[in-house]
């Protein structure tokens, strides 16, 4: 069965399409079929990708079903692991959901024709509480929640778990630790303070690392062009986690 | 994806195949280099073959892809490589789910084993993304003998998905500008032929070039060693209870053996003729225990989903005794296969069918008579013969009259089946469909009556098992599930029969084979 997993946080900036990246790939590298779809119109992961951010026909015909999403995937460097693109016109996907039947429901069923053919997708979210939001809520079987340890991510992530609650039978939340430096006292005491009080954040995190502002160059996840670094690991072992808290 | 398999020119080696390839098309070493050894797997029948698949045991793992190139569409871990594997000896997800419906009862073999050096390359595009992937191939393949014979080596030319134009580019490069020639056949064929095999499995059983005018022995020889290499083809699978299908497709090729035996009975001299029905008849009866144990088994699960609730699971014992039971059938029939009684009559059927049109006619009446004109006959009559029984079955009749009725159906499918080349496609193909209906109903009306006997006949040995008890509930609730379906299809048969006898049809008989 296809299991959706959406790297999701209300901030922008806080490392979710690196960890979309990375997560796609260790998965595709484990002989899964994989799919990334980068929704964020900034298309981020679409450019990490070296694919063109242009979907035929644009976000609103793909998004009222008139277009056949499984001719807009994109194969990407690496085996089994493709790519639904970014096209800038996603930033008003709201309105173009909006306008459909059941917007809420429209992401999922527009992934149901893949269910055969992707062990995992992996959506790649803009920041933002909207009708995009609450259509992701409703394909993914979890959230992937990069929290930078600031002060205000406490509050965030209560936030946030306040809105999947309200969706019922919502997708499960996994967060964990984004762009931390353990030699900063107050990363040190938040984060400390949100594993006491909060157990659904995850024990693997992914620290700050010169390695993963490199995608941006190198155009590619960690884990393929530096294997071996500190930043690789840590999205190895988050990688474990995640699999097996599903 | 439409992949490709190019032949490098003999004797290159992979790395000046490479370089070759890098001067003229600007392709990139992508740095994987490997050695693998594979081993192809297919059923029986071809049945991957014919849907462009190829499953494949490597390095740990069972991938299923595209015949044509590698291209994967699932794959699972598997570290071994055994002689047999069903469906449910996949692993659970994608990799079966893909392959259960192809493959239903089959079970996969292996069909050839490859030992291959493989060297990836790939093809950029202006953002250095690849959009093509090729892989050169070196590659040998394993023979009956287990010596090792070389392939032609090739490259596989691998579209990336939502680039497909740019791996048409370069397959019209590799044809026009390098000169390599596109591989006459895929790989795995040109190593499932060294291993022995034929591609894609045998040809289906009847499909023969007969002619009307032809002599009738002429052609019931023709259908005859088609049916008598079916049952040699399929022994070896059937001794080793590889799948239910090869002891299947054995009887199938026993019954159609004797129906014609039977309904051409005037092209044989009777004596000869008499021996080899008794010698057929008798292989019909010792493989019909284990055929029979076969389908219940099979038909185990619609056993259970019939029982309310929770009760499916008291069948169990019942399940316990038809496996035993069909251990011992399935070894006392390989007992009587592997005889020499069954040797000598296959062999003396093979001899006596390479002989019979030279031999003398005298006791032979139909001999000479052109097939079209026999089959004809025949076929009529014994249209004629299931209208009259078929007329007769009242409410009141025994179930013996309708099983009387379905074994001339059976009788009557066949000879349109070994003679549809002779006669008028779109009067043959309707008259097999109103009389697969009508079998339908009689063989559910049969199935029902047989299956409640065979649960009567077991009840003593599920009583005395563990649980029993609850067994024998559930099984006293199946036979009167069964004695429904059997009225349901007595109800059906009379509807059925109406469009099988159906004025337009006899015409159709009458002006068609008449």
């Amino acid at each position: 069965m296809t299991q959706v997993l959406a790297t999701y946080n209300i901030k922008g900036g806080v490392g979710k399409t690196s960890a979309a990246v990375n997560l796609a790939y260790l998965a595709a590298r484990e002989n899964n079929n994989v799919l990334l779809w980068d929704l964020d119109p900034q298309g981020a992961s679409t450019f990490l990708f070296r694919v063109k951010p242009k979907v035929k026909g644009g976000g609103r015909k793909l998004v009222r079903g008139k277009s056949e999403v499984e001719a807009l995937i994109k194969g990407t460097d690496h085996e089994r692991l493709d790519l639904l693109p970014a096209d800038f016109s996603y930033r008003h996907m709201d309105l173009a959901l909006d306008s459909t039947k059941n917007p809420t429901r429209r992401l999922a069923k527009l992934l149901k024709p893949l269910a055969g053919d992707y062990d995992y997708v992996f959506l790649d979210c803009p920041p933002s509480i909207s009708l995009v939001s609450e259509s992701v809520f409703e394909a993914a079987d979890a959230l992937l929640v990069p929290l930078v340890p600031a002060t205000l991510s406490s509050r965030t992530y209560d936030q946030l778990r306040r809105v999947v609650a309200e969706n019922g039978d919502g997708p499960s939340l996994l967060a964990f630790f984004s762009m931390f430096d353990r030699r900063k006292r107050l990363h040190r005491e938040v984060m400390d303070e949100l594993w006491e009080g909060n157990g659904s954040v995850l024990q693997a995190g992914i620290p700050a690392a010169a390695d993963v502002e490199r995608m941006g160059v190198r155009r590619d996840a960690v884990a393929a062009f530096a294997p071996r670094s500190r930043a690789a690991k840590a999205y190895e072992e988050l990688w474990r986690e995640v699999r097996e808290s599903l | 994806m439409n992949g490709a398999q190019y032949l490098l020119p003999d004797g290159l080696r992979l790395g000046a195949a490479r370089e070759a390839l890098a001067a003229q098309t600007g392709l990139l070493e992508d740095g994987s280099r490997s050695r693998v050894e594979r081993v192809f797997y297919d059923t029986f029948d071809g049945r991957l073959h014919a849907a462009g698949l190829a499953l494949v045991q490597t390095d740990g793992r069972l991938s299923l892809m595209g015949i044509d190139a590698y291209g994967e569409r699932a794959s699972a871990p598997f570290d071994r490589a055994p002689e047999r594997l069903l469906a449910r000896d996949l692993p659970a997800g994608r990799l079966r789910d893909q392959l259960a419906p192809l493959l239903d009862v089959r079970a996969l073999t292996p069909i050839a084993r490859t030992r291959s050096q493989l060297l990836g390359l790939r093809m950029l595009n202006g953002d250095d993304k690849t959009v093509v992937r090729l892989v050169c191939e070196s590659c040998t393949a394993q023979g009956p003998g287990r010596g090792l014979t070389k392939l032609h080596s090739r490259v596989h030319v691998l579209p990336v998905r939502g680039y497909e134009a740019a791996a048409e580019r370069l397959k019209e490069q590799l044809e026009k500008k390098v000169g390599l020639v596109r591989a006459p056949a895929p790989l795995h064929d040109e190593a499932v032929a060294i291993a022995g095999g034929i591609p894609g499995g045998l040809p289906p059983t009847l499909d023969l070039p007969l002619r009307p005018t032809q002599r009738a022995d002429a052609a019931a020889v023709q259908v005859l060693q088609r049916l008598l290499s079916t049952i040699e083809v399929n022994l070896p699978g059937t001794l080793g209870d590889v799948d239910t299908e090869f002891l299947h497709d054995l009887r199938v090729a026993v019954r159609r053996t004797r129906a014609l035996q039977r309904e051409l009975r005037g092209v044989f001299a009777p004596e000869p003729l008499a021996r080899f029905r008794a010698g057929f008849r008798w292989l019909q009866e010792i493989t019909g225990p284990t055929r029979d144990l076969d389908v219940y088994l099979l038909d185990f699960d619609r056993f259970r989903e019939v029982l309310p609730g929770s009760l499916g699971g008291d069948l169990d014992p019942l399940a316990e005794v038809l496996t035993d039971e069909r251990k011992r059938a399935q070894r006392k029939m390989a007992r009587a296969l592997c005889s020499d009684r069954a040797a000598t009559l296959l062999a003396d059927w093979s001899a006596y069918l390479e002989e019979l049109v030279q031999s003398p006619v005298d006791d032979r009446p139909d001999a000479r008579t052109p097939i079209g004109e026999l089959a004809g006959d025949r076929i009529q009559k014994v249209y004629r013969q299931m209208l009259k029984r078929g007329r007769a079955v009242e409410q009141a009749s025994p179930a013996e009259a309708l099983h009387d009725l379905r074994k001339q159906g059976k009788e009557l499918r066949y000879l349109l089946e070994f003679f549809a080349v002779l006669y008028p496609d779109d009067v043959v193909r309707p008259m097999v469909k109103r009389l697969k209906s009508l079998q339908d109903v009689l063989g559910s009306f049969q199935d029902s009556e047989v299956q409640a006997g065979m649960l009567l006949a077991h009840r003593e040995a599920v009583g005395a098992r563990e649980n029993g008890a609850a067994a024998l509930m559930a099984m006293g609730l199946l036979v009167d599930r069964l004695e429904r379906d059997q009225l349901a299809a007595r109800a059906e048969f009379g509807k059925c029969f109406a469009s099988f006898a159906a004025s337009r049809q006899r015409e159709l008989v009458e002006a068609t084979f008449g």
